[in-house]
């Protein structure tokens, strides 16, 4: 132990301990997930053309991914009529909640919504455009047929695809950000 | 031999040991014919025996012609000599600690023929009954890859290379991620100690492979079944020890290179090592090593795995200042990786998913490419060490060990942020730092009779945190570990026995952000103790020289650990929850498990060699991990979802692993082994126990002739086999996203030779796997559901060991 060269060793070694003692954030909380950008919210409001009360319908999961299930609504058309729609989406999980439609109209030349009816007479199409002269989707145009038969429900699937860089007006490039499916009813 | 792990420095090994060992090794007719030269014939037969991973001399090596038993021992510099009449030969060398060589020798003129042995480390079993400090507890069945074995899995992750242990698979996620597995146990069970401190990061997913880069290892073992005495509470499905060489004893500079490249996805690797002892100062040893390591993407037959690229850049540094009575050695390295995740998982519907998962190949390839683009995950890892020994007297020998390691995570998901200002940013999704410390005392008494043993404390405290602002996965947690245990071992003439005894004290503390159904933000705090035993007893008995049996049985009881209760979310686009989130749970309570475990091996003979294991582990609260269905959804989309839950378990098996040697160049070797878990709680098989396995080889070891340029010179064609896992719980369609895929055969060719280049020798070798690139999958393999597993690859490696310094 008198070899002088064993001293810088110990001393290494002292140093090295100075790094294993506890550090000072032990007793710390974790924070919210500020920068975990989310959609909790969509409404789909629809206003008939000729006038009369609006309806909504509303995606909403406000405690993230699992944990409870969203509430998911159902759309309830009447028959033969014309609605001019507009979507809202949220993140509700900041405060004050995050208004994510700006975000996409902002940058509504990288953002297609599609809006897919399946098992009911509705048609929907978009009624916006970006500064490219492409289709957006946050405000459409939706018209019903005739009602659907006695017991059977139809679904709207509405798709948001982020599409930066690549936004040609089809759906395939980017990803997907949004799919919901609401039950949907002409009646 | 504190700084060694078990298995290095053959040749310092064996100064240690008194030769004594060597007879148990040796038929005594051998030495007794020492010498005896037929007269008349004074052909001289000489040459020099090698360590062939050091390159140093082995003195006291027998080299027996089995024609004429004619034997003789090596100079202390390696050196040997016969006389013998014209003819030819067959020539046998052995050492202990090393795996014997047989060689065919035409005798007509003088002959000079050099041999270099491979290290063995089944041999060495007679270091552990002389009292030599060995981490393996020696009744356990153990496995290992050395020498040449372990240079033919260079360039392979850890988990990858591992799987050439027979009763060792892999959880695999993708390409490059390979989480061990032995006797179908996993993750928080299995502890991975790299250079003797326990390896200690974010294990809260599968697809997490270990942040080792296994260039680092001269050696890896696995020990099979419980070792929880030595290594903790949490090795109830064994440990693998990856174990560097001992720092350099003999003066002078060396080096080693080793470059391997992969035709399948261009994978270049590149790792050097440089170590010395200086010659002034004796004690002082010093080792730099360093590795880089880049692939693009993979390609299953007929397509790209798009975004499978991976790159890694690791290395290490140990110096060490060793006396006879008391050394000192500081080790630090650090790993980083950046491994590209394949989108193929990600899904927009439960019909998409369902779709992806019957599609036969992913909707979304691409060509050839090194570009990691997202999602990936950057990883990085260090490791500080400091270990000391004193010889306390007359007494025994004290050890201490620190380690401080740092484990940091960062996941970024195949989407980006919309809002501009979080998109500049660029954070990742999850980003998580792991830090632990551990420290341990070990004391090994003098031997007293036929008793050696050793006490030790050891204790660990760890935090987990994730960065402000990203999300939680796993929440924040704090862990401390006390532990301490006593092993004894009793050795009398051809048996061992061992007992041992440990206790673990265990804190887990947890602060978890979650939100409430109205999505107001709140912190879940939790505490948890634990006192966990474990008992183990052993016994070895040497039956008869060439045959030697083993039988191990223990208890251990092992705590959850904050994954398996609080994983909470979507991560690689998988969604994954813990125990004790699912409503209508309690808290989750430790797992208990009663293991026994019988080894034959039969060893040291001139054919037919190998090793028999059979097991039972029963594990009373067994945590395990299971697809639920219907998927969850979030407003991507819909998820691959994952569940922990607890039943009762017992698992079953055997490891078969022989080489028969058909003639002095020709050795066929076989593995196989065979995992059946059962769920006693429910009567139905587990979910994920590896399938039926089986390896066949045969190995061509080309004669040597004199004064060539290539030496070694070895052609091995092999094949692998899978079978189909059918033991899965009933109405299996239900529980699972699909069923476990066909079983497979795989073909390998592979030839290798060492090249001498004026000095240098060169071993090079080339390699082709998967050979007619069939398509398949693994029921391992979390990916399964969307991609296939590679196809065809061929692998060339070279290994050059260089010596800087002056030779004596």
């Amino acid at each position: 132990m008198n070899t002088p060269l064993f001293r810088p060793f110990l001393l290494a070694l002292l140093a090295s301990t100075t790094l294993l003692s506890a550090c000072k954030d032990d007793n710390e909380d974790p924070t919210p997930d500020e920068d975990n950008e989310q959609i909790t919210t969509l409404i789909y409001t629809l206003t008939p053309v000729g006038g009369g009360t609006p309806l909504t319908v509303q995606y909403r999961d406000l405690d993230g991914d699992g944990g409870t299930a969203p509430t998911i609504g159902t759309l309830t058309l009447a028959p033969n009529t014309t609605y001019t729609g507009t979507l809202e989406l949220k993140d509700e999980t900041k405060t004050p909640a995050e208004n994510t439609t700006a975000e996409i109209q902002e940058k509504a030349e990288e953002h297609l919504f599609f809006y897919e009816p399946s098992g009911t007479n509705l048609t929907v199409t978009r009624t916006d455009k970006d500064k490219n002269n492409l289709e957006i989707g946050l405000t459409t145009r939706a018209v019903t047929g005739a009602a659907n038969a006695t017991g059977t429900t139809g679904t709207l699937k509405i798709t948001l695809r982020h599409q930066p860089g690549s936004k040609n007006g089809t759906f395939t490039p980017g990803s997907t950000d949004v799919e919901v499916n609401f039950p949907t009813v002409v009646r | 031999m504190l700084f060694r792990a078990p298995g290095h420095s053959w040749s310092r090994l064996t100064r240690w040991l008194p030769g004594v060992v060597l007879l148990c090794t040796l038929p005594l007719g051998q030495l007794a014919a020492q010498s005896a030269a037929p007269s008349g014939c004074s052909l001289l037969l000489s040459g020099r025996v090698q360590d062939h991973e050091s390159r140093g001399a082995l003195a006291g090596a027998t080299v027996v012609v089995l024609e004429t038993q004619q034997a003789t021992q090596t100079e202390p510099d390696g050196h040997y000599h016969l006389d013998l009449c014209p003819g030819v030969y067959h020539v046998q060398v052995s050492f202990v600690g090393f795996t014997p060589e047989t060689v065919e020798v035409r005798v007509v003129g003088a002959v000079l023929r050099d041999f270099q042995l491979h290290p063995d480390a089944i041999a060495l079993k007679g270091a552990v009954i002389e009292g030599q400090h060995i981490d393996v507890p020696t009744p356990q069945a153990t496995g290992n890859l050395s020498g040449q074995a372990l240079q033919q899995t260079r360039g392979q992750a850890l988990g990858e290379a591992l799987q050439k242990i027979s009763g060792v698979t892999a959880i695999q996620t993708g390409p490059s991620i390979f989480k061990p597995m032995i006797h179908g146990l996993h993750s928080n069970r299995v502890t991975i100690l790299n250079n003797g401190v326990r390896q200690e990061g974010q294990q809260w997913g599968q697809e997490h492979g270990p942040e080792i880069d296994p260039f680092i290892a001269s050696q890896l073992t696995v020990v099979k079944g419980a070792a929880s005495v030595r290594y903790g509470s949490d090795a109830i499905g064994g440990v693998v020890l990856v174990q560097p060489k001992a720092l350099r004893d003999s003066a002078g500079t060396g080096a080693e290179l080793n470059l391997v490249g992969m035709s399948n996805n261009g994978l270049g690797a590149a790792s050097g090592t440089l170590e010395g002892n200086v010659r002034q100062l004796s004690a002082l040893s010093w080792r730099v090593q360093g590795t880089v390591k880049r692939a693009g993407t993979m390609r299953a037959p007929g397509y790209y795995l798009r975004n499978s690229g991976f790159e890694e850049y690791d290395f290490s540094a140990a110096v060490g200042w060793r006396k006879a009575n008391y050394g000192l050695e500081v080790f630090y390295s650090q790993f980083n990786t950046k491994l590209g995740i394949l989108p193929a998982a990600h899904a927009e519907s439960p019909s998409d998913l369902y779709a992806a998962i019957a599609r036969r190949r992913p909707l979304e390839t691409s060509g050839f490419n090194y570009a990691i683009n997202r999602a990936y995950q950057q990883i990085s890892h260090d490791l500080l060490k400091a270990t000391g020994f004193v010889r306390t007297g007359t007494a025994g020998k004290l050890t201490a060990t620190l380690g401080q390691q740092t484990d940091y995570r960062d996941e970024y998901d195949l989407y980006s942020a919309r809002n501009a200002d979080r998109a500049a940013r660029n954070r990742p999704a999850l980003s998580y730092s792991n830090r632990t410390t551990t420290g341990e005392l070990f004391w090994e008494h003098r031997p007293l009779g036929g008793f050696t043993g050793s006490v030790g404390v050891a204790g660990t405290y760890q935090f987990n945190r994730y960065a402000d602002g990203t999300r939680g996965f796993i929440p924040f947690y704090n862990n401390t570990i006390a532990g301490a245990f006593a092993i004894e071992r009793w050795t009398r003439n051809r048996w061992q026995l061992e007992a041992g005894i440990r206790a673990d004290y265990r804190t887990l503390e947890t602060r978890r952000g979650t939100r409430d159904t109205l999505g107001v933000y709140y912190v879940d705090r939790r505490e948890f103790t634990y006192l966990t035993p474990a008992a183990s007893l052993g016994a070895i008995f040497d039956a008869t020289p060439h045959l030697t049996l083993s039988l191990t049985s223990s208890l251990t009881q092992r705590a959850p650990a904050a994954n398996e209760r609080f994983s909470d979310g979507v991560h690689n686009a998988q969604y994954e929850l813990g125990y004790d989130l699912v409503p209508g749970n309690e808290a989750l309570g430790p797992e208990t498990a009663y293991h026994t475990g019988l080894t034959a091996s039969w060893h040291d003979n001139p054919r037919l060699n190998g090793e028999l294991t059979l097991y039972q582990t029963t594990i009373d609260g067994y945590i395990y991990q299971r697809p639920i269905l219907p998927p969850v959804i979030n407003i991507r989309g819909t998820l691959v979802s994952w569940q922990y839950q607890r039943t009762n378990a017992v698992l079953r098996g055997l490891d078969l692993g022989a080489t028969y040697r058909l003639a002095p160049q020709w050795e066929v070797g076989g593995k196989a082994s065979i995992v059946r878990g059962r769920d006693t709680q429910e009567d139905e098989w587990l979910f994920f126990m590896p399938a039926d396995r089986a390896e066949l080889s045969v190995r061509y070891a080309v004669p040597e002739r004199p004064a060539t340029r290539l030496t070694g010179r070895y052609v091995q064609l092999g094949s692998y086999a899978v079978a189909r896992q059918t033991r899965v719980p009933a109405d299996y369609t239900a529980k699972d996203y699909a069923l476990p895929p066909a079983g497979y055969v795989l073909l390998g060719l592979e030839a290798g030779a060492t090249v001498h280049w004026g000095r240098l020798p060169l071993n090079i070798s080339l390699a082709g796997s998967n050979l007619l690139n069939q398509r398949y999958r693994d029921y391992l393999n979390r990916y399964r559901y969307f991609a296939d597993e590679m196809g065809r690859n061929v692998t060339l490696r070279v290994q050059v060991p260089f010596e800087l310094s002056r030779q004596h």
